[in-house]
């Protein structure tokens, strides 16, 4: 074990327990229940862990390990101030914030302030902001908010896989616009008994190592017999001939994932409480490291007011997909004295995250059932190929968005040299624009569905500048051996990529993969583009769907050296990542 | 079918064993002819009218998907194909301490695929094929060994470890090259080479040519599928084929076709990554080989039982 460490706290924090004693936090109920046990089996309650709320303008975070059950296993996560989700940091726009940070693990960690625009040397990516943390030492960041609105921060190493994020909200300078009874910040994550690099290597080792939905016999018998073997082969044949996965959502999925709602699992269902008649706004947070998560409240009606910290004009929906590094605030009103599920299914139907919102603790009510597994549909392949029609079983797919505000003859993506060899298993040559398709197994599903195209930032663009130039990049990947990379080149094997200071330029992303990928720029706003290059909403993290063409806009207003990255942690750590200079 | 294969040289001999292995439709496609030939990813299969005439925006009309297809793997790039550096404008990377680097993860994985007790006409035996890998995913060293020793009986002729450098040459496949011991008395020593990969309709393929120290020629193919009942339970028929140039006759082996081995073996995923199986295996000799299992007194078709293990990490 390490040697104790004394720590002089400032009020507002709390002291850890002794690293020598073993606390442990029951899996159901990981917020609340914090106990120690020196002997296995025998626990005893002890003192808690840190507030679960810490405001002001000076922080003491303090990293470290703590024994978790979130399975029925013991594990170790990796916690900050003794706590999964680490505590809830408020702070105000126009404060300028110290946060120390002490790294009490055997190895170099940090934290990563997403979304916030700060200095450089403040964001908190190793090798590109500073060096990281070293065990033992205290970095200080401090930095000013610009901005208001839900942000989150997490580790940018594997440490985020075992439990390292927690909620950032920065209050608004002036009164927000959105006045509410109740505020609470959802932070919907996936767990793993597993050591993250073990599955990264399992990963490397079978790209399909933790999907089980992969298509069957039975399937196809199933198929002939609904649709005729003509059918069944026709439906299997562009997916089969080109060695692709129709089942391949997630890289990891609940065969070793639980899926948390702040840190309770499904069976400690975590609880918002709320009188009836109360307004109340749930800031969910996609801290999800490889899950995407179909986020709805059966029964109520959500309005998303903001998305990634901004405030968007108000649109009512049933239900929301939320990748990995996004956030979208949403008001809900409790109407009666029941209780109504926040139920979040990972987008590959393998579980769910959930929690309740009602009027008492203790309250339940009844779960929808978890989504059959389905396939992805020709159009997450072919993209703008299959939306023209081509595909004869498209009508499987083609919910009341697909397909709407396609363009009429899609623009043909312009490949690197670098995409026709070993890294690359696919490219599409035309993509497709559509951002009003609500994505994958959520197309048509009788619900009303959140899509980019719904999303308009109040205020209009930060800059009305229009971009001088156009920057195309490539999502890009081989799916068997688990590569992944920009323009079929991992990090390490290319070049940054540079932006001129005070420049306003477009980023055009073309996914050439299957997969959804939540790309994230640091240090600068991403104002999300219509496919007619129209201003549609300003985020940090862009979720570009598979076979989608999607654009930004960016003022390079921030020298120095930032991170673009996928926000699927196993997709970054795998390549898929670049340094970008702004100078 | 048998005697074509006589007397070719290694990579001739490679290619014809493919393209008879190859599934129905298979050695049609456009984009297993592309891969399955490193040297020359694209030989002109992918020079569809859409790759150029596309790029003209007088007419942004796109082809029909049918022709899209082919253009979506493999291939190789259009001369004015987006250069990858181009939005560098001359910057590198720092270099600082901390940086990631788990994209560059150096590996090593074992598969033991067959691990079994075989009981067949001519009694019971221990077979084996496993392999194991060591490196990044551009190049790994790779051991493979398989073989068959029945009680009582000499080892089977395919019986051999091979040593050999992996190299990826397309999304799907990569080249080895490296060199084949035999097991058992009067082995050979050979230098391999070959190719192993993914062809379409997820089909797994492995063929390789050895040449020997005294000049003859042999050529092994293996196929396989993975035919998924459950998530769980899993058939894989899988079938194996050798030939050689010259007889051999102090380890029964005729020239040309010498055996093609078909098994069928069934397993159940218990994890990922143990699973134990129960299955057949149907193996005849054919043309020299066959002639001299008769002049022993030996039968020319061999069938047998197996229940193994198959395990990797």
């Amino acid at each position: 074990m390490r040697p104790p460490k004394p720590l002089s706290l400032p009020a507002g924090t709390v002291a850890l327990p002794s690293s020598g004693r073993r606390r442990f936090v029951q899996g159901m109920t990981a917020l609340a229940a914090v106990c120690a046990s020196g002997l296995p089996g025998r626990a005893a309650w002890a003192q808690p862990a840190g507030p679960e709320q810490l405001s002001g303008t000076t922080f003491d975070l303090v990293i470290d390990e703590l024994p978790v059950n979130f399975t029925g296993t013991p594990r170790i996560a990796t916690v900050v101030n003794g706590r999964l989700p680490g505590p809830i940091l408020r702070v105000r726009e126009g404060d300028t914030v110290t946060l120390r940070v002490t790294n009490r693990l055997r190895e170099m960690t940090t934290i990563h302030w997403h979304g916030v625009i700060l200095p450089p040397e403040m964001d908190g990516v190793p090798g590109i902001s500073f060096p990281g943390i070293a065990p033992g030492e205290t970095f200080t960041y401090r930095f000013t908010l610009v901005q208001s609105g839900t942000y989150w921060y997490h580790a940018h190493t594997l440490h985020e896989q075992t439990g390292l994020y927690g909620a950032l909200i920065v209050e608004p300078r002036v009164a927000d616009p959105v006045v509410v009874d109740r505020d609470y910040p959802v932070i919907l994550a996936d767990w793993t008994d597993e050591d993250p690099l073990q599955v990264f290597l399992n990963l490397k080792k079978m790209g399909g190592y933790y999907n089980f939905a992969q298509p069957t016999v039975g399937d196809f018998l199933a198929d002939v017999s609904g649709a005729g073997l003509t059918a069944a082969f026709e439906k299997r044949r562009m997916w089969y001939r080109s060695r692709m996965n129709p089942t391949d959502f997630s890289d990891v999925s609940a065969a070793t994932y639980t899926y948390l709602m702040n840190g309770a699992s499904p069976a400690g269902n975590w609880t918002a409480l709320a009188r009836p008649g109360e307004r109340v706004r749930l800031r969910f947070i996609g801290a999800g490291t490889a899950t995407y998560f179909d986020v709805r409240i059966p029964g109520l009606p959500l309005t998303v007011v903001a998305t990634d910290g901004q405030a968007v004009e108000p649109v009512e929906v049933d239900e929301f997909r939320i990748g990995p590094g996004e956030t979208y605030d949403v008001i809900v009103q409790l109407p009666d004295e029941r209780a109504y599920s926040i139920y979040a299914q990972s987008m590959d139907r393998t579980g769910f995250a959930r929690g309740t919102l009602a009027p008492r603790d203790g309250m339940t009510a009844e779960q929808p059932p978890l989504e059959p597994p389905i396939w992805l549909d020709p159009i997450d392949m072919m993209g703008a190929m299959a939306a023209m029609g081509n595909m004869p079983d498209m009508a499987d797919g083609a919910g009341p968005h697909a397909g709407h505000g396609m363009v009429e003859r899609p623009a043909r993506a312009r490949h690197a040299r670098t995409e026709y060899g070993a890294t690359t298993d696919m490219r599409v040559d035309y993509p497709r624009d559509n951002l009003d398709d609500p994505g994958t197994g959520l197309r048509g599903n009788g619900r009303r569905v959140l899509t980019y195209a719904d999303l308009r930032t109040i205020g209009g663009p930060l800059d009305a500048r229009v971009p001088q130039r156009e920057l195309e990049l490539h999502l890009t990947g081989n799916m068997e051996r688990f590569i992944w990379s920009l323009d079929g080149v991992k990090l390490n094997d290319a070049k940054p990529i540079h932006f001129r200071k005070d420049e306003r330029l477009r980023v055009t992303l073309v996914n050439d993969s299957t997969m959804a990928h939540p790309m994230h720029l640091h240090g600068m706003w991403s104002e999300l583009e219509s496919p007619q290059g129209v201003f549609q909403v300003r985020k940090h993290t862009v979720s570009v769907q598979p076979a989608q063409r999607v654009s930004f806009a960016v003022t390079a207003d921030a020298p120095g050296r930032w991170a673009f990255h996928c926000h699927l942690l196993y997709h970054m750590a795998a390549g898929m990542f670049r340094e970008v200079v702004v100078a | 079918m048998t005697r074509s294969i006589t007397g070719s040289l290694p990579l001739t001999c490679l290619a014809v064993a493919l393209a008879l292995v190859a599934p129905p439709g298979l050695a049609a496609d456009p984009e297993a002819r592309a891969e399955a030939d490193p040297p020359a990813e694209d030989p002109g299969a992918m020079a569809m009218p859409a790759a150029d005439a596309a790029q003209d925006s007088s007419d942004p009309t796109p082809p029909p998907m049918a022709m899209q297809m082919g253009s979506m793997q493999g291939g190789q790039a259009p001369p004015d194909a987006r250069d990858p550096d181009a939005w560098a404008d001359g910057y590198e990377y720092t270099g600082m301490p901390g940086f990631e680097q788990t994209d560059q993860i150096v590996f090593g994985t074992v598969l033991v695929d067959e691990l079994e007790l075989a009981s067949g006409d001519e009694g019971d035996g221990l077979g084996w094929s496993w392999q194991a890998a060591y490196g990044g995913d551009q190049s790994k060293l790779w051991l493979r060994s398989q073989g068959l020793k029945v009680e009582g009986q000499r080892v089977d002729p395919a019986s051999d470890l091979e040593v050999l450098h992996w190299r990826a040459t397309g999304a799907f496949w990569g080249r080895m090259l490296g060199i084949r011991q035999d097991f058992g008395p009067d082995g050979h020593t050979w230098v391999a080479a070959g190719i192993q990969g993914l062809a379409p309709y997820w089909f797994e393929l492995q063929a390789t040519a050895y040449l020997a120290e005294d000049g003859r020629v042999a050529g092994r193919l293996k196929a396989a599928y993975d035919l998924r009942f459950t998530n769980r339970l899993i058939l894989t028929p899988e079938l194996e084929a050798n030939a050689y140039s010259r007889a051999d006759p102090a380890r029964g082996l005729g020239s040309g076709l010498g055996n093609v081995e078909l098994g069928l073996r069934l397993r159940y995923e218990v994890r990922r990554k143990v699973a134990p199986y129960v299955g057949i295996v149907w193996e005849r000799a054919f043309g020299g080989t066959a002639d001299q299992a008769r002049a022993r007194g030996d039968a020319v078709t061999e069938r047998r039982v197996v229940a193994g293990l198959r395990v990797w990490w």
